[in-house]
């Protein structure tokens, strides 16, 4: 949002090319982004994508074997960890143990040379934000989960850095606790305006919470968009099924003209929408469509714009907003295809057995690179 | 209900037994230094401090247990700094060596006392060490040096392994962070090793008995050639004494750390 006013203005964290290499395991491959001040990027990918290497590259605890990080407008390959403007919650959230709450929130402005005066005053004032105002006195194991993040998040954010990284403070949490924790990150963060990097593999979490997603897998970024553009138009396969739940129809291209696609599975011809111009006819494809696009229609029922296909139900479940479909589909060679029906109340189920027709809108069907 | 109210009596029970037999033996002894016989029965006959008066007078043993104190206190000073860092070294360097160096450091344990002592000598022999009261504490350190290590690291296991990470992104260099948040955190451990070094060291025998001349005797020692010679109820008296110094230590224990470190693996 600020891009519109202060176009030119500096980026808060520039990255550049920057790789890691264990051994034989490239945990991170020239990655670059830029993150504008103020907005919040989330890192979301499966575990052992790279995601928590990244972190600690920008927080100082790993040296990049290339690429440079640039901070605030200052190149950081230099600095030790702590002398970088950077808070960080970490995934068990590393407390000291030996501190009362107040404490932890106290000690990086000890070490940071923070003036002794009014120390106690911004301490309790930060507990507040994070609503403990009247803890600090207790120690972490006096604390309960949600209340231990709360100090993390205060200790992190303290000395007002430049950056605020989070690497997965939340995955220990059962799932309520979670949500409120994630809204509660968000508050915060828009409170205080700070720049945030958070690290997750939860897609919910993501799209939550984020400015911008930036999707990784063995090693490498493989898109950087806001939420809404992740999910509707995913980069490539692997986007595509990590969001959401995706169909894949494994087929050949038959024709590509601006962006509109035949694809060919089984003999049976969908039109589809590629974003990849340099694919040539014949070319092995994978088409993709999310479950919630796909509904069942009654026969003669599809409009021009649709593909309508025959299948065959195996299981239909309710869950209460819906039912889920697994469809066997005769004629894409007998793969399997789930769909959402979002309206359970008001359509008939259809029991395992019954033959139904299938149809998506040609726009609903993604096409990319087998 | 009744259920678990009958195995909470029977558990009980057993507890109450296991306490009993435990604790039995230094009851027995420490009721019979109360005799004012002239030898060592159990009920004792009456009720006298005669030999607690004795122990005051008799030099010999006030002066084994002044050795006694500083032997442990030798040992505990130099298990301080080599149980802490070699647990720490061993959490961090997880990876690498550390089974390697677990069995290395677990050796004075599985050989015999004997043979340790034997080798303590000859060195000792060799550095002209024998015949002062301190290379008895470093005998002791040496084949003690698990338990501190063990200590030490059952505090380090409980840490988060991210917890000098947490320091440095703080803004603290490693020194400072070594000072105000590794040593705090596993402070509990320390003082738990040290204190069971000091006890180990003052009770140590066998080693000890290998170390030690007329001159340089310690309190276990004594103790053991008093028993060769006639077996009197000052025995019984240094015994309790011996209890008292442990159950002073086990007092301060749990004033400092707790004893729950002990008695449950998992803290907070
Ligand atoms: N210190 C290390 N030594 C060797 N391999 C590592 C090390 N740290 C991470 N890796 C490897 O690098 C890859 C990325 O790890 P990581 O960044 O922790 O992933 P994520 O946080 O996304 O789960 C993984 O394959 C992991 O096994
Ligand atoms: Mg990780």
């Amino acid at each position: 949002m600020a891009q519109a006013t202060t176009a030119a203005a500096e980026p808060m964290v520039r990255l550049e090319r920057v790789s890691k290499r264990f051994g034989a395991t490239l945990a991170v491959e020239t990655a670059s982004f830029d993150l504008e001040p103020g907005s919040f990027l989330t890192i979301l990918g499966p575990s052992g994508c790279g995601k928590t290497t990244l972190l600690r590259m920008i927080a100082g605890f790993i040296r990049p074997d290339g690429g440079s990080i640039v901070l605030n407008g200052r190149p950081v390959a230099a600095d030790p960890p702590w002398r970088r403007s950077i808070g960080m919650v970490f995934q068990k959230l590393a407390l000291f143990p030996h501190m009362t709450a107040a404490q932890n929130v106290a000690y990086p402005l000890k070490m940071r040379g923070f003036p002794r005066q009014g120390m106690a005053e911004r301490v309790e004032r930060y507990l507040s934000i994070v609503r403990l105002g009247g803890l600090g006195g207790r120690r972490p194991h006096e604390l309960s989960g949600g209340q231990q993040q709360r100090v993390a998040i205060a200790r992190a954010l303290v000395f007002e850095p430049d950056l605020l990284l989070l690497d997965e403070p939340l995955a220990a949490l059962d799932r309520k606790l979670r949500e409120d924790m994630q809204l509660e990150f968000r508050r915060i963060q828009r409170e205080l305006g700070v720049t945030t990097i958070n690290v997750t593999h939860d897609q919910r979490e993501a799209l939550v919470m984020s400015d911008r997603i930036l999707v990784m897998e063995g090693g490498r970024i493989q898109q950087a968009a806001n939420p809404v553009d992740t999910y509707a138009r995913p980069a490539n396969r692997f986007v595509a099924g990590f969001l959401g739940v995706t169909n894949f129809l494994p087929g050949r291209l038959a024709s590509l003209a601006e962006g509109r696609a035949v694809v060919e599975v089984e003999g049976t011809r969908l039109e589809g929408l590629c974003a990849d111009p340099s694919l040539a006819p014949g070319a092995a494809v994978a088409a993709a469509v999310r479950a919630e696009r796909v509904r069942i229609a009654g026969t003669g029922e599809t409009a021009p714009d649709e593909s309508d296909v025959e299948g065959e139900v195996v299981e239909v479940v309710f869950e209460g907003d819906r039912f889920v479909y697994e469809l066997r589909m005769p004629s894409l060679g007998g793969i399997p295809l789930r769909l959402f029906d979002l309206d359970p109340l008001a359509h008939p189920r259809h029991a395992p057995g019954e033959r139904v027709t299938v149809a998506w809108r040609h726009r609903d069907l993604m096409v990319f690179p087998a | 209900m009744t259920g678990s109210r009958k195995a909470a009596w029977i558990i009980g029970a057993i507890v109450a037994f296991d306490l009993l037999f435990l604790a039995l033996p230094t009851l027995v002894v420490l009721v019979a230094s109360f005799t004012p016989g002239t030898i060592i029965t159990f009920p004792p006959p009456g009720f006298s401090l005669r030999w607690y008066g004795n122990l005051l007078q008799a030099r010999d043993f006030a002066d084994a247990l002044w050795r006694s104190l500083q032997v442990g206190l030798v040992c505990t000073a130099l298990s301080l700094p080599a149980g802490t860092l070699a647990a720490l070294a061993l959490a961090r360097f997880r990876l690498r060596f550390a089974t390697g160096l677990q069995i290395y450091l677990l050796l004075p344990f599985t050989i015999p006392l004997v043979v340790s002592g034997v080798g303590l000598m000859l060195v000792f022999g060799r550095l002209g060490w024998l015949g002062a009261v301190w290379p008895v504490g470093v005998a002791a350190c040496v084949i003690n040096l698990p338990f501190m290590i063990w200590a030490v690291a059952a505090s380090v296991n409980h840490l988060d392994p991210d917890l000098e990470n947490a320091a440095a992104n703080c803004g603290a260099p490693p020194v400072h962070s070594f000072f105000t948040v590794t040593l705090p955190a596993v402070a509990p451990g320390i003082l738990t090793g040290a204190l069971i070094m000091f006890i180990l060291a003052i009770n140590e025998f066998l080693v000890s008995l290998m170390l030690t001349d007329a001159r340089t005797v310690t309190l276990p020692v004594l103790v053991y050639n008093a028993i060769r010679s006639i077996i009197t109820p000052d025995l019984a008296a240094v015994s309790v004494v011996y209890v008292i110094l442990a159950v002073a230590a086990i007092w301060l224990l749990d004033r400092l750390v707790g004893l729950d470190i002990f008695l449950k693996s998992k803290q907070g």
